[in-house]
């Protein structure tokens, strides 16, 4: 009895070790790749019509972003809302999108207890969805709503070239890293170049030349909630 | 006396029974599983040959009966948290392994084992 | 001084029933749990607004109860008052089943369970207080483990040794609890409080807990506990009952005072559904009545008082832990301070949630399993004390 006891927790404890060696230590060479770059995004609120959902529609189909028509449970990586003043005057609302601000201090990453939503070194705050527990401990971190998790089993799955997600993880936004790692634009940024509109840039914010660095310095810019210490990489005109 | 001894035995033994079962039911239900899973009648699965889309194969055969999770998942871990996209992939499979069911699916339902990758990747 | 520590027949019908009804309501919370799984976890009535509901509620209400041991444990191994010895085993091991209890409600709220026993214990991360706190309750339930076969095999040096670090470790486990909601995130979480007003509303739940264990089963089984011993712990409960208190109203009268919070702080007093169960629930039933009942000196000094005590302080320490959760996560968060929000896809505003059937079908269960293992403690292992005496020990 105490050796079968034995032999379990034995082998049990080697399995854990096991994966536990490979987690700390061993990535490989080569992944200063992509810590050159730091990604941030503008959005330019003035260019952005009030009733256009260009790249609302293209991020959900890109990312297989589940819908189900409830707003309680419905994902959004990415979306609008209506700001109106106290006031209520007509008129002077306007439109905000809203996504994950794949902040510099993350708070969600911090408080994964098991690193699945991390911050890469290109600095896109990203979901491992093979690793999320489900626990839903980042949604609360979050101080801009951003994230959601997946109540429900997604049925639909618009574009097969890309993964969608199982039930019980928590998703958000995550700049469409796939395409960005091979030197595309995030869907919402193209679809909004597509639909005219022209107010998403993405771009790499270590560069001083790069269209996002000149946008950064060159116009007032706003980000949600800078007195939390979170330092947003989504940058706002016109907020 | 012997009466009450044989009692507490008995209720011993079935306790030992049952906790012999639970132990032993994950074992048994992949070895039936195994025993009567659908597979070809005559033998191993069958796999279908990849209709060659690249030069050269991205591991021998060997490596990747017995370690293609494996390899799977190290790429997870690179591709997903470290961005280094490379050669092997789920979806670069799919160019030359065309059908899941002619090959994933053989192996997988002769050992019972049911991997929930695709429940999130597809592979038609 | 030698006690005689024995384990109960449980061949009466009463024992047979109560282990029935136990098992059937293990068995009520494992179906729940079985259709929350198949059918997705917003069956609880969770929505990406309010993303913990009663599971978590429980999952620190158990882990509170678990304090009991620690008080038991604090008097007997580092304060050295031998006549609560004899309670030691019975409060290590409720204490013990209690945590148990915590990870089980925790573990069952997870969205994947199947990651749960392996990814948090390779890919830790110290940052986070949802991964040093499954640390934290595994260790305790480790060192209890230790400390019960300590108390099994007599040895008082190490007895004396694990009870010290239970009681430390203890502290830990509560702030831990405490730190997941007050180490920052919402405007109703983040206080630096909250660790210890958990550590404080853990030992009142913990003591009253105890209390009614300690009673129950020693008028159930027909053995002697001296008055005293009872009546002291009702002293002891009166007092931690003070402290919660005194957190809640420095919390409350901190985020009310403050310009920035009141209005939040008026939300968490007045605002809902956990207005009704802080005031009626926490304050009147959990807090002054029974400090009423313990501090007047008719009522303090006869047990059947104490017991009715207990009982609303148990209720009131289950008010609370729902007042700390789930109004943090129904208030908004305000994206736009001065601005409102008049059209959006998601929740805005404050969000509404109900305690569905299915949660308190799970909390039950829960209950159900350690029930029958406390139930099966009793009768296979040496718990219960012959008698429990008051006295005096020599200098």
């Amino acid at each position: 009895m105490k050796v079968a006891g034995g032999t379990v927790l034995a082998g049990s404890s080697c399995a854990y070790a096991v994966r536990f060696l490979i987690a700390s230590g061993a990535h490989g060479a080569g992944v200063d790749d992509i810590s050159a770059r730091k990604w941030g995004m503008v959005v330019d609120l003035s260019q952005c019509p009030a009733d256009c959902t260009a790249c609302l529609d293209a991020c959900r189909e890109e990312n297989n972003v589940a819908y189900h028509g409830d707003p309680r449970y419905d994902i959004h990586w990415i979306r609008k809302v209506r700001l109106e003043d106290e006031s209520g005057t007509e008129g002077m609302g306007k439109s905000v999108v809203l996504l994950c601000n794949h902040c510099e201090n993350p708070p969600c990453a911090q408080v994964c207890p098991v690193q699945a939503t991390y911050k890469r070194d290109d600095g896109i705050v990203i979901v491992d969805h093979h690793r999320c527990i489900g626990c839903r401990y980042c949604m609360i971190a979050c101080p801009y709503n951003a994230r959601q998790f997946n109540f429900k089993d997604n049925e639909d799955w618009p574009n097969k070239d890309h993964p969608r997600r199982s039930h019980g993880v928590a998703e958000a936004c995550n700049l469409c890293a796939h395409r960005l790692d091979e030197g595309l634009l995030p869907a919402c940024v193209e679809a909004c170049r597509n639909a005219g509109a022209g107010a998403l840039t993405v771009g790499d914010m270590n560069d001083p030349d790069s269209d996002i660095s000149r946008l950064i310095a060159g116009s007032a810019v706003k980000r949600l909630k800078e007195d939390l210490g979170t330092e947003p990489k989504v940058f706002y005109i016109g907020l | 006396m012997s009466d009450k001894k044989l009692a507490t035995g008995g209720r011993r033994t079935i306790a030992v029974a049952i906790a012999v079962l639970i132990i032993a039911f994950p074992l048994g239900y992949s070895i039936a599983g195994y025993l009567f899973a659908p597979g070809d009648p005559d033998g191993p699965p069958f796999l279908e040959r990849p209709d060659p889309k690249y030069d050269s194969c991205v591991r021998e055969t060997v490596f990747m009966r017995y370690h293609h999770w494996e390899l799977l998942r190290s790429v997870r871990e690179e591709v997903v948290r470290y961005g280094k996209r490379g050669d092997v992939g789920l979806s670069k499979c799919r160019d030359c392994h065309t059908s899941r069911e002619r090959f994933c699916d053989k192996c997988h339902h002769a050992t019972s084992l049911t991997p929930d990758c695709f429940d999130c990747h597809y592979y038609p | 001084m030698d006690i005689k520590f024995d384990s109960i027949d449980g061949n009466s019908t009463a024992y047979r029933l109560a282990m029935a009804s136990l098992a059937v309501a293990a068995l009520a919370g494992l179906g729940a749990t079985w259709y929350v799984i198949e059918k997705g976890l917003w069956v609880t009535g969770m929505t990406n607004r309010v993303p913990w509901g009663l599971q978590i509620v429980m999952a620190v209400y158990y882990i509170g109860l678990s304090a009991g041991s620690l008080v038991i444990s604090g008097l007997y191994g580092v304060f050295g008052k031998q006549e609560y010895k004899p309670f030691a085993r019975i409060a290590v091991y409720v204490a013990m089943l209690f945590l148990i209890a915590g990870l089980l409600s925790i573990l069952t709220d997870q969205g994947r369970m199947d990651r749960v026993f392996v990814e948090p214990f390779v890919y830790f991360n110290l940052q986070s207080m949802f991964s040093i706190n499954p640390i934290l309750y595994i260790g305790h339930i480790l060192i209890c483990v230790v400390y019960l076969w300590a108390l099994f095999t007599e040895r008082r040096r190490l007895t004396r040794v694990v009870a010290t670090t239970a009681f430390g470790w203890a502290f830990c486990v509560h702030s831990g609890t405490g730190a997941i909601f007050g180490f920052g995130a919402r405007v109703l979480y983040e206080s630096p409080l909250l660790p210890a007003s958990f550590v404080a509303a853990a030992m009142a739940s913990g003591t009253a807990l105890m209390i009614l264990v300690i009673v129950g089963l020693f008028r159930v089984t027909k053995r002697h506990v001296d008055d005293r011993l009872v009546l002291w712990l009702g002293r002891f409960l009166a007092v931690c009952i003070l402290v919660v208190v005194y957190f809640l109203m420095v919390e409350n009268a901190y985020r009310a005072y403050v310009v920035e919070l009141r209005e939040a702080a008026m939300y968490y007093l007045f605002g809902g559904f956990h207005s009704v169960l802080f005031w009626g629930g926490l304050m009147l039933i959990g807090c002054f009545i029974p400090m009423f009942i313990l501090f007047y000196r008719r009522t303090g000094k006869k047990i059947r008082w104490v017991v009715i005590a207990s009982c609303l302080v148990i209720l009131g320490v289950l008010c609370e832990r729902y007042v700390i959760v789930l109004p943090g996560l129904t208030h908004p968060a305000e994206l736009f301070p001065g601005l409102t929000i008049t059209e959006s896809v998601i929740e805005e505003g404050i969000a509404s949630y109900s305690i569905s059937f299915l949660e308190v079908l799970q909390a039950l269960g829960v209950l159900g399993i350690i029930g029958f293992l406390f139930g099966w403690g009793l009768k296979y292992l040496k718990l219960l004390p012959d008698e429990a005496r008051y006295f005096r020990p020599s200098a």
